[in-house]
C-alpha cells in the first residue's frame, strides 16, 4: 500500500457534542496500591481486609485473651488509610 | 444528561428485580447470620448472638474439611476443564469429517440438569449394576466402589464435573478464537514464530478476557455445587466429598440450623468474591506505570 492510498486518520478535535457523548469514567487515583482504583474499589478492599482480619483474630489471637475490638480498631485504621491514600 | 435519564429509566425494571430478588435476600442472610435461629426448636424465635457464629465457624472442623475438599475440587475441575476445553476449541477450529455431529454430541451434557447428571453417574458407577465398575473389573481387574473409597469418590465427582461442564468452556473459547483478527497470526508466521510462541505471545493475551470470564463462571459454579454431588455420593464416604454446598444443605435442612447455615453461606460468598477479585486483579486490572 502506497502512502498516497493509505486511509486518512480522522484527527479533528472533538466537538462539544462529542465530549458530551463520551462515556463517563470513574475518578481513579494514584496511591500506594499496585493497581488503579476508584473509591468503591478501595472501600471493597477495606471490607475484604476487615473480614479476613476478624476471622484470623477469632482463630488465632482471641484465644490468647485479646478482644476482637482491637482487630476492629486496627482494621478501621487500615481502611481509612486505604480509602484516603490507596 | 438526557441520555443518562433514558439509561436509568431503561435500567429501572432490572434494578428493581435485582433489588428484591438479589440484594434483599442477601441482606436478610447477613442479618440471620448474626442470630441463633432454629425455627423448628422448642424456642423458634431468632436470638441475636453477635459474632458468635463467626467465632464458631473458624473452629468448626467439619466446615474447614469442607473448605479443603471444595478447594481441591475447584482447582482440579476448573483447571482440567480449561485445558480440555481449549484443546477441543482448537480442534473445532479445524475442518474434519463428522465435525457437526461431534460438536452436537459434545454439547449434549450441557443441556442436562445437574440432578439428572448425578443420577446417571450414580447408575453408571454403582458396583454390580454400573457399566464403569463392570468394565474396569473385566478389562483391568480394578475394583471400583465409590461408596467405600474416598479418593475414588472424589475423582469420580471431578470427572463427572469435567464431563458436564467442559462443553461450556469449549463454546466460550470457540467464540473467543473465532473473533480473533488474522493479521497478528500472519505477521507472526512471516517473522518465523513457532506454534508455542504464537500461543504464548498472541493467542493467549488476546483470549485472556474470555478465559477469565469462563474461569469466573466455572469457579463460582464449582464452589456452590450441590445437586450432582448429593445424588452421586451424598457427601460420603465419611465426609470425603462433603463440599461446602452439601455442608450448608446438611446444616440448614436436616439440622434446621438456619443461623449457622447463613453464616457459612456468607463466608462462602465472601471467599468466592475474594477469589474472583484476586483473579481479576492478577489478570485484567489496569496497573500503574504499565509500559506500552
Amino acid at each position: 500500500m502506497t502512502r498516497q492510498n493509505a486511509p486518512q486518520l480522522d484527527t479533528a478535535p472533538l466537538t462539544e457534542e462529542d465530549n458530551e457523548n463520551k462515556p463517563t469514567e470513574t475518578q481513579e487515583t494514584q496511591g500506594f496500591l499496585p493497581i488503579e482504583t476508584n473509591a468503591f474499589d478501595r472501600c471493597f478492599i477495606s471490607v475484604v481486609i476487615w473480614v479476613a482480619m476478624s476471622l484470623f483474630w477469632f482463630r488465632f489471637i482471641e484465644p490468647t485473651g485479646l478482644s476482637i475490638w482491637i482487630s476492629n480498631v486496627i482494621a478501621l485504621a487500615i481502611a481509612v488509610h486505604i480509602v484516603r491514600k490507596g | 444528561m438526557q441520555s443518562n435519564k433514558l439509561g436509568w429509566i431503561l435500567l429501572a425494571p432490572t434494578l428493581v428485580i435485582l433489588f428484591f430478588f438479589g440484594v434483599l435476600p442477601f441482606l436478610y442472610v447477613v442479618f440471620v447470620s448474626f442470630h441463633q435461629w432454629n425455627p423448628f426448636a422448642a424456642s423458634p424465635e431468632m436470638i441475636f448472638n453477635g459474632a458468635e457464629n463467626f467465632r464458631r465457624i473458624v473452629f468448626d472442623d467439619a466446615f474447614l474439611n469442607s473448605l479443603g475438599v471444595t478447594a481441591a475440587f475447584v482447582v482440579f475441575a476448573v483447571f482440567s476443564e480449561l485445558i480440555i476445553g481449549y484443546l477441543l476449541a482448537q480442534a473445532f477450529m479445524k475442518e474434519f469429517p463428522g465435525k457437526s455431529l461431534f460438536r452436537t454430541i459434545h454439547t449434549l451434557p450441557l443441556i442436562m440438569a445437574p440432578i439428572i447428571v448425578g443420577s446417571v453417574w450414580k447408575l453408571m458407577t454403582t458396583p454390580s449394576i454400573g457399566i464403569i465398575p463392570h468394565y474396569l473389573d473385566e478389562w483391568f481387574g480394578i475394583t471400583m466402589n465409590i461408596g467405600t473409597s474416598a479418593p475414588v469418590a472424589f475423582m469420580t465427582i471431578v470427572i463427572m464435573d469435567i464431563w458436564h461442564w467442559t462443553p461450556l468452556v469449549t463454546l466460550t473459547l470457540i467464540a473467543a478464537l473465532v473473533s480473533l483478527p488474522r493479521d497478528p497470526f500472519e505477521q507472526a508466521q512471516i517473522d518465523g514464530a513457532n506454534k508455542a510462541q504464537t500461543f504464548w505471545h498472541i493467542t493467549l493475551p488476546m483470549i485472556t478476557p474470555a478465559v477469565v470470564a469462563t474461569v469466573f463462571i466455572r469457579l463460582m459454579d464449582a464452589m456452590r455445587t450441590v445437586d450432582e454431588v448429593w445424588m452421586l455420593t451424598g457427601g460420603g464416604p465419611g465426609s470425603s466429598t462433603r463440599f461446602l454446598g452439601v455442608h450448608i444443605f446438611k446444616e440448614v435442612f436436616p439440622k434446621t440450623n438456619y443461623g449457622y447455615g447463613s453464616t457459612i453461606s456468607v463466608i462462602v460468598l465472601y471467599l468466592t468474591i475474594v477469589v474472583c477479585w484476586l483473579l481479576y486483579v492478577s489478570m485484567l486490572a489496569p496497573r500503574k506505570n504499565r509500559k506500552g
